[in-house]
């Protein structure tokens, strides 16, 4: 289609508004805005032209757990919008501050398992806690369950739908390797070889993928756990 | 007569414009004042689309994430802050309704609420609203009707011509020309 033509622009301007676009359509419209200020520019006026029958739809108040699914969303998302080319989540501020969070957490974690674990032999040492964005724990790794292996026990895992899976990956200095897929029932564990994980203060992250793991050998999903390797696994 | 003063009154112009800015560079702080001052709007707008409330609120969580991702995108110049957050809103209800498989029962757009809308001049609408209302008014009755149902409600191309009984083409230059007779009503 040629969108240089003004009349044939202002009619799409107003379509698109208007909601009858066909939706690929629409997003491929969406595109053209984005790179294009005037067409924009006409995108906006046909909005304020059409807003004022929003005027006469009643104000509601949604629940409050849409904010919390927002705020959760928008923490993973963190400093990368989506609009433009975004710089992918190892290299974002906010994922290196939220495990700062993480880290704090994991202390708390290690002080319980301790605990739980202390006067019984052999006793396995937690090895990384994988905890979210509001700091809870998702997955321990823990020493075992044979010499030279590190298993992820699911703590909580979120309810996600089942077609995702939850890929962990080791970061140490270069792209994210990925070390397998996290069981998605608590109580269940995998084991992987201590010598694939990052050493200790190397980064873990656990991304939401498709059924069977990123496509692509790089997250593609946002990242909903962190943590850092604490101890090198024997 | 008190005169709210713009930069202060709880959803002006100018502050949802400020908020989408600092949101734009990150800040959290603004981007929940934000979602504070528009959510109740917005929800209304996308439960007025998708008549479901689960439907509307996962509508409403979508356009947020997409108006937190998006923000560097808004100006000013390209029109008001609140267009811009409607058009993400109802764009994001329209295709979930379009993805939505139980949908005929819930398609059926009330009637009363279009003739409400496109009564001129009532009372206590404001006067952008009376504008629109007037030139909706100068529109034949069936392509009004045609523009009311897919601004409020959503309808397809194709489903305003089953519910209109006329053939998609009717629609579409229906559509085409009270789109442009409404342009030139407003800015006459």
């Amino acid at each position: 289609m040629r969108y240089d033509d003004p009349e044939l622009r202002e009619r799409l301007a107003a379509e698109y508004v208007l909601g009858t676009m066909p939706s690929r359509a629409r997003r491929r419209f969406d595109r053209l805005i984005a790179a294009d200020p005037v067409l924009a520019r006409m995108v906006g006026d046909w909005a304020d032209r059409l807003a004022p029958l929003d005027d006469a739809t009643p104000a509601e108040a949604p629940r409050a757990r849409v904010w919390r699914a927002i705020e959760a969303r928008i923490a993973v998302a963190g400093a990368a919008p989506a609009a433009t080319v975004p710089d992918p989540w190892f290299r974002s501020l906010a994922f290196w501050r939220g495990l700062a969070i993480a880290a704090s957490l994991a202390a708390a974690v290690l002080v319980l398992y301790v605990a739980l674990f202390a006067g019984r032999a052999p006793s396995p040492t937690v090895v990384a806690v994988l905890a979210g964005h509001g700091g809870e724990p998702g997955w321990v790794g823990l020493t075992g369950p044979r010499p030279g292996e590190v298993s992820f026990s699911a703590v909580a895992p979120p309810p996600e739908p089942k077609p995702h899976a939850f890929e962990l990956w080791g970061i140490a200095g270069g792209p994210p390797r990925s070390l397998g897929l996290l069981p998605q029932q608590s109580g269940e564990a995998v084991a992987l070889r201590a010598a694939r994980l990052p050493p200790p203060g190397g980064v873990l992250a656990v991304s939401l993928e498709p059924a069977g793991g990123s496509p692509t050998g790089l997250p593609t999903g946002p990242v909903l756990y962190q943590g850092k390797v604490l101890v090198r696994a024997p | 007569m008190k005169i709210a003063d713009p930069d202060t009154a709880p959803a002006s112009a100018l502050r949802l414009q400020k908020l989408i800015g600092a949101a734009a560079r990150r800040d959290r702080a603004a981007f929940t004042a934000l979602y504070t001052l528009t959510s109740a709007k917005l929800f209304g707008v996308a439960l007025r689309i998708l008549r479901q409330r689960q439907s509307a609120e996962e509508a409403l969580q979508e356009s947020f994430v997409a108006i937190w991702q998006r923000a560097g995108d808004y100006e000013p110049a390209r029109g008001s802050a609140m267009g811009w957050l409607v058009t993400i809103v109802r764009h994001c209800a329209i295709d979930q309704l379009r993805r939505s498989t139980a949908r005929p029962e819930s398609r059926t757009a009330p009637e009363e609420a279009l003739t409400a809308l496109a009564a001129a001049g009532s009372a206590d609408s404001g006067a952008e609203l009376r504008a629109l209302q007037h030139c909706l008014d100068e529109l034949d009755e069936q392509p009004r009707r045609a523009v009311l149902l897919a601004y409020c409600y959503g309808l397809t191309r194709e489903e305003l011509a089953a519910r209109l009984e006329v053939p998609v083409g009717t629609v579409k230059s229906w559509l085409r020309r009270s789109l442009e007779r409404l342009q030139k009503c407003l800015e006459g």
